[in-house]
């Protein structure tokens, strides 16, 4: 179970975070990117990744709900296990690139300690497309918009858990496909 | 300063060969070729590599590479092309650096959020804007000591400064406003209301115009600055950035939309909407207003967009999250 990844401990610093609105940010956006290789051609493992309507892949999902398909503006709902929900929509859809660009609009920052959070899946064909490469980058700001963050809402904190979300979807998106489930 | 013409080496203390003088010659015709683009430079900070990459523009080559720790993010390069001026937020830090030689003259601590930063046409000094604690830091150029501050609106981000150098700009984020500062005593005189989070404030050469990117509205505010009030608002892409001006038009950023927005000064009618790198930031025109930069957060380049046809002509590859916030071009003659 990933579940911890996700779920940061939180004191008592979240009353400003919640106050400042969703574009307040700190000055540094941060990056993060992680791949795998899945014994999957490219289309297939596109037709996973890009449709959007479906985050069953990614390990600490337990229900997506949604609009607009995949396209530009499309919005899904995703519910964590733990209850918790992350909203998103689609920025860009771009299938003859098998690239898919979705934003986070609302997400608790106990949920996923980041701001203003941006990402984009990649599928690219490894040995001569028998296999698939696919990468997942995002780019955020830490949970914190003011200086001097906590710990549990610092720069770090955010790169911590965004690796984190990604090793383990990127994990179980292969077991998924390659499983053939 | 580069040497004027590349014939005065071989002319002194001794004869010249015919083939150095051949040599010569072919290499005056060469720079005479390049003569519109001066050999300019662009300083282009990238954030997470930590790094400031001087980019050749007419080879459009990266030729040098400096380490800056603490996240840089704004750039100014003084008019003379003597020096440039870095912040770096992470580092509560302004950077002094002689430009020509790649060294680092001083590191000067400012503290709060040091993130946007200009510098006075004369050369000095160096005005830094400070996200958090909501002032404008003024630092001497030659000895790096803090001249003075001055409270500004809240979360002021991107700084400009009037060719005159009477006034000094500063684009309130989080107070929705431009700020006004006479450079003469360090007073703010006004503040004016433009649109939703101002990121960047770019000034005409006329000094006539100000120009204000607002992320929230989607649109850039147009500032008469002798009048101190918004004449217009132009809308363009999702969360506009910068804006660099070049032949009567303005070039926005839009970080969202990954495009660049183009319109006409003089009618403010869309031109043109360019597709660039994914998170197109820092925006400057080459000083002959042929071609404009920008800086691509996402896609780790700097596109180079033709003014003429208003096409993209080239992406240069430059370190991890380039954001290059400010005056980032560089005049080498």
């Amino acid at each position: 179970m990933k579940f911890e990844l996700l779920t940061v401990a939180v004191a008592a610093v979240s009353l400003a975070v919640a106050a400042s609105g969703a574009q307040a940010h700190g000055p540094t956006r941060q990056k993060v990117s992680e791949t795998i290789v899945i014994n999957a051609p490219p289309a297939k493992v596109w037709e996973v990744v890009g449709n959007f309507q479906d985050g069953g892949w990614i390990p600490v999902v337990a229900k997506t709900e949604g609009t607009g398909g995949s396209a530009a503006g499309a919005k899904r709902t995703l519910t964590l296990k733990n209850g918790a929900t992350v909203e998103e929509e689609v920025a860009k859809l771009e299938p003859e690139k098998m690239t898919l660009m979705y934003r986070i609009d609302k997400v608790d920052v106990k949920v996923l300690p980041v701001t203003n959070y941006s990402s984009w899946l990649v599928v690219t064909p490894e040995d001569g497309g028998a296999k698939s490469k696919v990468e997942w980058r995002g780019a955020f700001y830490r949970g914190y918009p003011n200086n001097d963050p906590p710990p549990e809402l610092n720069d770090e904190a955010a790169v911590a858990a965004v690796t984190g979300l990604y090793k383990a979807g990127l994990d179980g998106l292969k077991k998924k496909i390659e499983g053939g489930s | 300063m580069r040497p004027a013409s590349p014939l005065s080496p071989a002319g002194k203390g001794r004869p010249a060969s015919s083939a150095a003088m051949l040599f010569a010659a072919l290499a005056t015709v060469a720079s005479a070729n390049v003569a519109p683009a001066r050999a300019d430079e662009a300083f282009i900070t990238s954030q997470p590599a930590e790094t400031l990459s001087v980019v050749d523009l007419p080879t459009r080559k990266v030729v040098a590479t400096l380490k800056i720790p603490g996240k840089p993010a704004g750039i100014a390069v003084s008019p003379d092309g003597k020096r440039a001026f870095v912040t770096s937020p992470d580092g509560k830090a302004l950077t002094i650096l002689d430009a020509a030689s790649r060294t680092v003259e001083r590191r000067v601590e400012v503290g709060g959020g040091p993130l946007g930063v200009a510098v006075h046409p004369s050369g000095s000094p160096a005005y830094v804007a400070d996200w958090y604690r909501h002032r404008v830091v003024a630092v001497d150029a030659a000895s790096g000591a803090i001249a003075g501050e001055v409270q500004v609106g809240e979360s002021p981000s991107g700084l400009a400064v009037t060719p005159d150098g009477a006034l000094l700009l500063s684009a309130d984020r989080d107070s929705d406003a431009v700020s006004f500062v006479d450079t003469a005593t360090l007073a703010r005189t006004d503040s004016v209301k433009v649109g939703a989070r101002p990121f960047g404030v770019t000034i005409d050469a006329e000094g006539q115009r100000a120009y204000t990117a607002n992320v929230g509205s989607d649109d850039v505010t147009i500032i008469d600055i002798a009048a101190r009030r918004a004449v217009a608002t132009v809308k363009v892409g999702q969360r506009p950035y910068a804006v660099a001006l070049a032949q009567g038009r303005a070039f926005v950023t839009d970080q969202y939309a990954s495009t660049v927005s183009v319109f006409d000064t003089g009618t403010l009618q869309p031109v043109a909407t360019i597709p660039v790198g994914d998170y197109p930031e820092g925006i400057a025109a080459s000083r002959d207003g042929a071609l404009v930069y920008v800086a691509n957060w996402e896609a780790n380049t700097l596109s180079v967009i033709d003014v003429a046809t208003l096409k993209v002509v080239a992406d240069i590859d430059v370190a991890d999250g380039p954001r290059a916030f400010g005056a980032f071009i560089r005049r080498t003659d």
